[in-house]
């Protein structure tokens, strides 16, 4: 039960620093869009307001969200080492795994908030730009919830990267893994193509190892008020705990080899 | 210089600056352009499939950006017609308009989002003005990707009936009628393509359902002209038929409207209430061509003239 209070007590303090950072004043610049959009796009159109809002809602939730896993996350660990005040955590009875865990599970907590007011944001832009009631309000939540967690995905690559390389090499690192991961078809089909037995197992073998992030881009179809079936939604959740799960530890194991003396 | 002279130098710095920009943008925009400059269009960078490889997990927003840019494409064109050339253009007849980069860019637009349906009522309306294949194209890789939407199916039959192809069009209403919720009309309208062609109660049916059917405004005025346009060539039937009949019972053509106005309400035409002349279906007055003895729509008139 102690290991568990300690690892929340960790994230509550991830998501508070967070919002004293103001990290969430990414919503303000995000209203700004949606009211924008709202109340221009009618004219630019051609009568496709609803779609371009949830179009445009729901790339700049993933847009940003990136921008926050990326840009805090690569900073959970290195802020805590240049302050010291890593070392006054890891004297008390706290793991070092433990120790990450709550930071990412901080991160994602915050990633969360914002998904959500982004996303009923979003269903109210939708509103106003239909006049009322209108299925795709509810219909674009399946989309958010997988764009949550490619979000939790991008969050535990940056933490792994973090816990042995620098926040700049870290972020570009994590910024090429979120471009790779949405052109996994390419690497594979690259992969079938090649010659040589060595590169294609190369290109195969990064085709499995990197996330592949396609199985969490539903935001066209959601913008034409498709929804995932369950199966899919299953499978990505699944993936997505299973990748989470890889990358932590991996962050753990690397994570407790390194000297802070 | 104190701290406060130095704030004002540096505010009276920033609001010159600002008006010499203004000035200087306002005097760039009057220079004559260099018409090479002006009138060179470059093609897209990016084709289709490789806007989509780029655009990540964005390709709905790049679709809505690309189809965007179609309509302020062609907006712009027009508004650039009429005032440098005077030019009225109806959406449904911008062959003059060069409108090259059309075509790719609804393209793009649906490669980026094939489930995205506006582009193609789009091209389906402009594009076989001025470059029919190009919409055939289109509307095939609509088709392809969407097997199950009717309504392209109904684009694709408007298509190939303006180009009086009407076996073809009958055909594909026909396909398009076989599909879940597909209306009944479908199937009438592919019996009526294949029966009479190019007759016009084949094409107020036409337009009228997809007058109902589309979303998108310039669409709806396009086709709500193409249906006044129908009306008026049965409403100049009527005036043709009140001319012969005039004809045959004085001997010559009549002077005005007003000698014909009790045979033209009698045809059930509606007249102009002080000037007694027959209005077209935008409300401007027919014209009476004496020499001919001829009917023919004024230049007020918002009929399409072809």
């Amino acid at each position: 039960m102690a290991v568990f209070s300690v690892t929340k007590t960790i994230a509550c303090n991830t998501f508070r620093e967070a919002v004293r950072d103001r990290v969430l004043y990414n919503l303000l610049l995000f209203a700004l869009l949606l009211i924008g959009g709202a109340i221009f796009l009618g004219e630019l159109s051609g009568g496709q307001e609803e779609k371009i809002i949830v179009d445009l809602g729901l790339s700049a939730s993933l847009l940003f969200g990136v921008f926050i896993a990326i840009f805090v996350g690569v900073g959970l660990v290195h802020k805590e080492i240049e302050r010291r005040t890593l070392y006054a955590i890891l004297s008390k009875p706290v793991g070092r795994g433990q120790f990450l865990l709550g930071k990412y599970l901080g991160l994602c907590l915050t990633l969360l908030v914002n998904v959500l007011i982004m996303g009923a944001g979003v269903s109210l832009a939708i509103a106003y730009v239909s006049s009322g009631w209108n299925p795709l309000m509810i219909r674009i939540w399946p989309a958010l919830l997988l764009i949550y967690l490619e979000l939790a995905i991008i969050t535990g690559v940056a933490l792994l990267f973090s816990s042995f390389s620098t926040p700049t090499l870290s972020a570009l690192l994590t910024f090429l893994v979120f471009i790779i991961g949405h052109l996994s078809a390419d690497l594979k089909s690259f992969a079938t193509s090649l010659g040589g037995v060595a590169a294609r197992w190369i290109f195969t073998g990064l085709y499995y190892l990197l996330p592949n992030l396609s199985h969490y881009a539903f935001i066209t179809p959601s913008a034409h008020g498709r929804i995932p079936d369950a199966t899919t939604l299953f499978f990505a959740v699944l993936y997505a705990a299973l990748y989470i799960t890889v990358l932590l530890s991996a962050a753990t194991l690397i994570f407790r080899q390194r000297n802070f003396k | 210089m104190t701290q406060r002279t130095s704030v004002w130098s540096l505010i009276l710095a920033v609001l010159l600056g600002l008006g010499g920009v203004i000035v200087l943008a306002r005097w760039m925009e009057a220079r004559p352009k260099d018409t090479v400059v002006a009138y060179h269009e470059e093609p897209l960078y990016l084709n289709g499939k490789t806007a989509k490889r780029l655009s990540l997990a964005f390709n709905g927003l790049g679709a809505d950006w690309y189809w965007m840019r179609s309509l302020q494409y062609v907006g712009r064109k027009l508004v650039n017609n009429q005032d440098s050339q005077g030019g009225q253009h109806d959406l449904d007849d911008l062959g003059a308009l060069d409108l090259r980069l059309l075509p790719s860019l609804l393209q793009v637009a649906t490669t980026l989002d094939p489930q995205f349906l506006a582009p193609y009522e789009y091209g389906a309306m402009i594009l076989p003005t001025f470059n029919p294949d190009e919409a055939i194209a289109l509307l095939q890789y609509g088709i392809e990707q969407n097997p199950s939407e009717w309504r392209l199916y109904q684009h694709l039959g408007y298509i190939y009936w303006q180009r009086r192809d009407y076996s073809k069009a009958s055909e594909m209403y026909g396909v398009g009628a076989k599909l879940p919720g597909a209306p009944k009309w479908m199937a009438e309208m592919s019996a009526r393509t294949a029966a009479e062609g190019g007759s016009r109660r084949a094409a107020r049916e036409m337009y009228q359902h997809l007058y109902e059917e589309s979303d998108d405004d310039q669409v709806k005025q396009v086709l709500e002209r193409r249906l006044m346009q129908v009306d008026s060539f049965e409403e100049r039937d009527r005036i043709r038929r009140a001319l012969a009949a005039y004809i045959a019972a004085v001997g010559h053509c009549p002077a005005s409207w007003r000698d014909v106005a009790p045979l033209l309400e009698k045809l059930q035409l509606r007249l102009d209430p002080t000037s007694r002349e027959p209005l077209d279906p935008s409300d401007a007055p027919y014209v009476l061509i004496q020499e001919k003895c001829e009917v023919d729509l004024s230049m007020r008139s918002r009929v399409p003239y072809k």
